[in-house]
C-alpha cells in the first residue's frame, strides 16, 4: 500500500510543478488570448538568474530566488512592451508568430551565455535526508517546491478574484473594447499579465532546476511538456491548471508504476497523459475548466 | 683615357655589376620563396556539429578541442609548411543543416570530414559513400557502420561499450546471476546497444536483463526505481545523455537506494556509457553522482598522464576555461582532429597526394605496427577494412569524492569480440 501512496505523493509533486509551469500560459492567455510559445525560455531564464546570483554573485539562494522573480517580472514586462505592445488589435496568429520569433531570440541570447551550452547544479542548501512517513518519502527540494507552488497559485487566485487589478485583467480577457470604455488601460493589463507570467515562470524554473540540475534543453522543454496540462485545464483557468497538473502528474506516476515494465509495455508514462487528454477533450472540448464562449449573431 | 675618367668608368661598372648581382640574388630568393609557396599546400577539414541547440553541452567543448588542435598543428608546423584549413559550422543538431554544411564543405574542396550526431551520420551515410569521403563522427552508434565503408568511429561503439560494461558488471558481481535494467534514450542513439547486449547474453554473458526503460523528461523516477527494486534489479545500465541520468541519480539518492559498494544487495548500482558521464554529470547530479560507474576510451584529466597534461596545456595555450579544458568532450574533439592530421601526415610521408582516396587508405592502414597512439585515449587507434571502431579498449571510471577515478586497467571484453 505504501507503494500506492508513494506514487500519489510523487504524482502530486510532479503535478504541482506542472501546474506552476502551466500558470504562465494561463495568465497571459487569460488576459490577452495569446499563447506564449516562448514560455519555456522564460522558465529557463528564471532558473539561470537564480543560479547566477547564488553562485556568481554569492547571494543566499533564497534571496536569489526572490531577485530572480523580480527580474523575470520586469524582463517579461519589457518583452511585452518592446515586441507585443504594437500588436494589440492585430490578428492573434500574428502575435503567436511573434512569440515564436521571441523564442528564437531568447534561445540565441541564452546560447551567448555559459548557460546555453554548459550544465550546472544549484548548491545543496536543504537537508539531504528525505522526509519519510510509513515508507513514503519526499525530498526537501520537492516539498519546498510544492509549498512554493501552492503559495504562488493561491496568491494568483486571490489576485484575480479580489484585487482591482486582477479583476481588470479578467475584464480585459472578457471584452477588450468594453474594458477600454470603462477606463481600463488594456496595454497596461497586457504588460502586467506578461510580468506575472514571467514571475511564475521564474519560480517554476528555479524549482525544476533544483530537481533536474540546470540544463537549458531540459528546462526550456517544460514549456512544451506542460502544454497538455494547459489544454486539459482549459486555457484560461487557474483552477484548471492546478487540477490538470495534478491529474497529469498522477497519471504519469501510476502509468510508470503499474503499466511500464508489465505486459511488454514501456514508456506509457509519457503517452498516457496524451491519451487521457484526448479522451477528456472528446467530452469537454474546452478543457476541464475552460470557458465555453457562446457567440450570438 | 685619363685616370679620373678611368676611375669613374670602373666605379660605374662595379656599381652596375653589384646591382645585377644583387638583383640576381633577390630573384633567386624570390624564386625559392615562390617554389616553397608552390609546394606548401592547404588541406581542408570540415566539421558540422551542435555548438548551440540540443546536446551543445557536448558539442561546444568538442568543437573547441578540434579547433585548438588544428590551430596548434598549423602554428607548430607539424605538417611542415602545409596548413590545415578547418571549417567548423554550427548545425544546431539539425540534420538538414548538417547536410547543407557538408555540401558547402565539398564545394570548398574538403578532404576529411568530422561529423557529430547519430541522426545526421545515419542520414548522410549515402552521401559519404557517394563522395567517398572519410568521416569520423562524434556518434559511436554501431549502426553507423552498417552498409558503410567511409565512416570510422573514433572509439568503440556504444554497443561494444555496453557489452564491455556488462562484462565488467558480471565479473564483479557476487552471488548468482545479476538482474539488470537498461535505462536508455528513446531514439536510435539509445536503442542501438539493446539488441547487441541481449545478443551478448545469448552468447553466454551471465546476466538477466529484467527491463529496458526508455526515459522521458521525468521530474520524478520514484515509480520506476521502486518497480526495479521490487523485481530484484541490482544494476542499472544507462545509455543516454547526462541530464536524465542526473535526475535518476538524485531520485535514487533521495530514496536511499544508491549502492555504496558495487552490487550491494537491496540497492542499485548505476553504470553508464560514454555520453552519460563526465564532469557534466557531476555538475548536474552533485553528490548523487558518487559511485556512478562509467565507461569510455578516453583519458581523463582527473587522472594525470602525458596525454592529459598535453591536453591541459593545449587548452591553456588557447585561453580555454577549466570547464572546457577538463571536459572529456574536449578530449574527444582533440582526438578526432588527431586522427585526421595523422592520416594527412602519413599520406605526406608516403609521398602520395593528400586527397580523400589516399586519406581513406591511410585510415585503413592504421593497424598492427602502424596503429596510431594519440595519448588522449586508453589504447591505440586501429582501423582496417573490417574494423572501423578506432580505440578498442575500454576504461571504467567511478565517481569518488566528486571526480572520476580509474577502476582497474583498460580492457576488451571477450563478448565484444563474439557479438560485434
Amino acid at each position: 500500500m505504501s507503494y500506492f501512496f508513494q506514487l500519489v505523493v510523487s504524482g502530486i509533486v510532479v503535478g504541482s510543478i506542472y501546474a506552476l509551469s502551466a500558470l504562465g500560459f494561463v495568465l497571459i492567455y487569460k488576459s490577452s488570448r495569446v499563447l506564449n510559445i516562448a514560455h519555456g525560455q522564460i522558465i529557463a531564464a528564471g532558473a539561470f538568474i537564480t543560479y547566477a546570483f547564488t553562485v556568481f554573485v554569492g547571494v543566499p539562494i533564497i534571496l536569489s530566488f526572490f531577485i530572480s522573480l523580480v527580474l523575470t517580472f520586469f524582463l517579461a514586462m519589457s518583452v511585452e512592451r518592446i515586441f507585443l505592445r504594437r500588436l494589440i488589435g492585430e490578428p492573434i496568429i500574428s502575435v503567436i508568430m511573434v512569440t515564436i520569433g521571441l523564442m528564437s531570440i531568447l534561445d540565441g541570447l541564452i546560447y551567448l551565455t555559459p548557460f546555453g551550452t554548459e550544465n550546472f547544479s544549484f548548491p545543496e542548501f536543504l537537508p539531504k535526508t528525505p522526509i519519510s512517513i510509513g515508507g513514503v518519502s519526499i525530498s526537501w527540494t520537492q516539498l519546498v517546491g510544492v509549498i512554493i507552488t501552492f503559495v504562488l497559485i493561491g496568491g494568483f487566485s486571490w489576485f484575480f478574484k479580489k484585487s482591482t487589478v486582477g479583476i481588470s485583467m479578467r475584464a480585459v480577457s472578457d471584452d477588450q473594447l468594453a474594458s477600454m470604455s470603462i477606463g481600463i488601460s488594456v496595454p497596461r493589463v497586457f504588460g502586467l499579465a506578461w510580468a506575472t507570467a514571467g514571475l511564475s515562470a521564474a519560480a517554476a524554473g528555479s524549482i525544476i532546476g533544483n530537481i533536474t540540475g540546470l540544463n537549458f534543453d531540459t528546462l526550456h522543454a517544460f514549456g512544451i511538456i506542460v502544454f497538455p496540462v494547459v489544454i486539459l485545464g482549459g486555457l484560461d483557468s487557474i483552477a484548471g491548471a492546478i487540477v490538470a497538473g495534478i491529474i497529469m502528474g498522477l497519471i504519469q506516476q501510476f502509468a510508470a508504476g503499474y503499466l511500464d515494465g508489465n505486459w511488454g509495455l514501456n514508456g506509457t508514462a509519457d503517452v498516457m497523459p496524451y491519451i487521457i487528454l484526448l479522451i477528456i477533450l472528446l467530452f469537454k472540448p474546452h478543457g476541464l475548466f475552460g470557458i465555453h464562449e457562446i457567440e450570438r449573431v | 683615357m685619363n685616370a679620373k675618367r678611368y676611375f669613374s668608368m670602373t666605379t660605374i661598372f662595379a656599381a652596375a655589376l653589384s646591382l645585377v648581382f644583387s638583383c640576381g640574388q633577390q630573384q633567386a630568393q624570390q624564386k625559392q620563396i615562390a617554389q616553397a609557396q608552390k609546394e606548401a599546400r592547404v588541406y581542408k577539414i570540415g566539421l558540422s556539429l551542435a555548438i548551440t541547440g540540443p546536446t551543445s553541452d557536448a558539442g561546444n567543448p568538442y568543437s573547441k578541442g578540434v579547433e585548438d588542435y588544428l590551430r596548434f598543428v598549423n602554428e607548430e608546423k607539424l605538417l611542415g609548411d602545409d596548413k590545415i584549413e578547418y571549417m567548423i559550422r554550427d548545425d544546431q543538431y539539425k540534420t538538414d543543416v548538417t547536410k547543407r554544411n557538408f555540401e558547402d564543405f565539398l564545394t570548398e574542396g574538403m578532404v576529411f570530414y568530422l561529423n557529430y550526431s547519430t541522426g545526421s551520420t545515419l542520414g548522410l551515410k549515402k552521401d559519404f559513400e557517394e563522395e567517398k569521403m572519410p568521416v569520423v563522427p562524434a556518434s559511436f552508434h554501431a549502426g553507423n557502420l552498417v552498409d558503410s565503408n567511409y565512416i570510422f568511429l573514433p572509439i568503440v561503439s556504444y554497443s561494444s561499450q555496453m557489452i564491455g560494461l556488462s562484462d565488467f558488471l558480471v565479473s564483479n558481481h557476487t552471488g548468482g546471476t545479476p538482474k539488470v535494467a537498461m535505462f536508455i534514450h528513446p531514439s536510435a542513439f539509445g536503442r542501438g546497444p539493446v539488441e547487441d547486449t541481449k545478443n551478448a547474453v545469448t552468447a553466454g554473458l551471465k546476466m538477466d536483463i529484467v527491463e529496458v526503460v526508455e526515459h522521458g523528461k521525468d521530474l520524478d523516477n520514484t515509480a520506476m526505481l521502486k518497480r526495479l527494486l521490487s523485481k530484484k534489479v541490482r544494476y542499472v545500465l544507462c545509455h543516454t545523455v547526462q541530464s536524465p541520468v542526473a535526475t535518476l541519480l538524485k531520485d535514487a539518492q533521495r530514496l536511499g537506494v544508491i549502492a555504496q559498494r558495487f552490487g550491494e544487495s537491496g540497492k542499485l548500482t548505476f553504470l553508464g556509457v560514454h555520453y552519460t558521464g563526465g564532469n557534466d554529470l557531476i555538475a548536474l547530479a552533485g553528490s548523487a553522482a558518487e559511485n556512478f560507474y562509467w565507461s569510455t576510451s578516453y583519458t581523463l584529466t582527473s587522472e594525470a598522464g602525458s596525454g592529459t597534461l598535453a591536453q591541459l596545456a593545449l587548452a591553456k595555450r588557447y585561453g580555454r576555461d577549466d570547464k572546457a579544458a577538463n571536459s572529456h568532450n574536449y578530449t574527444n574533439g582533440v582526438m578526432v582532429a588527431q586522427i585526421a592530421v595523422e592520416a594527412i601526415r602519413r599520406a605526406k610521408a608516403r609521398g602520395v597526394a593528400v586527397n580523400r582516396a589516399n586519406l581513406y587508405q591511410e585510415l585503413l592502414g592504421m593497424n598492427g605496427y602502424n596503429a596510431f597512439y594519440p595519448l588522449t585515449t586508453v589504447g591505440p587507434v586501429s582501423y582496417s577494412a573490417t574494423d572501423k571502431e578506432g580505440v578498442d579498449t575500454l576504461q571504467i571510471y567511478r565517481v569518488q569524492q566528486g571526480v572520476f577515478k580509474r577502476v582497474g586497467a583498460p580492457f576488451v571484453s571477450e563478448f565484444t569480440k563474439k557479438v560485434m
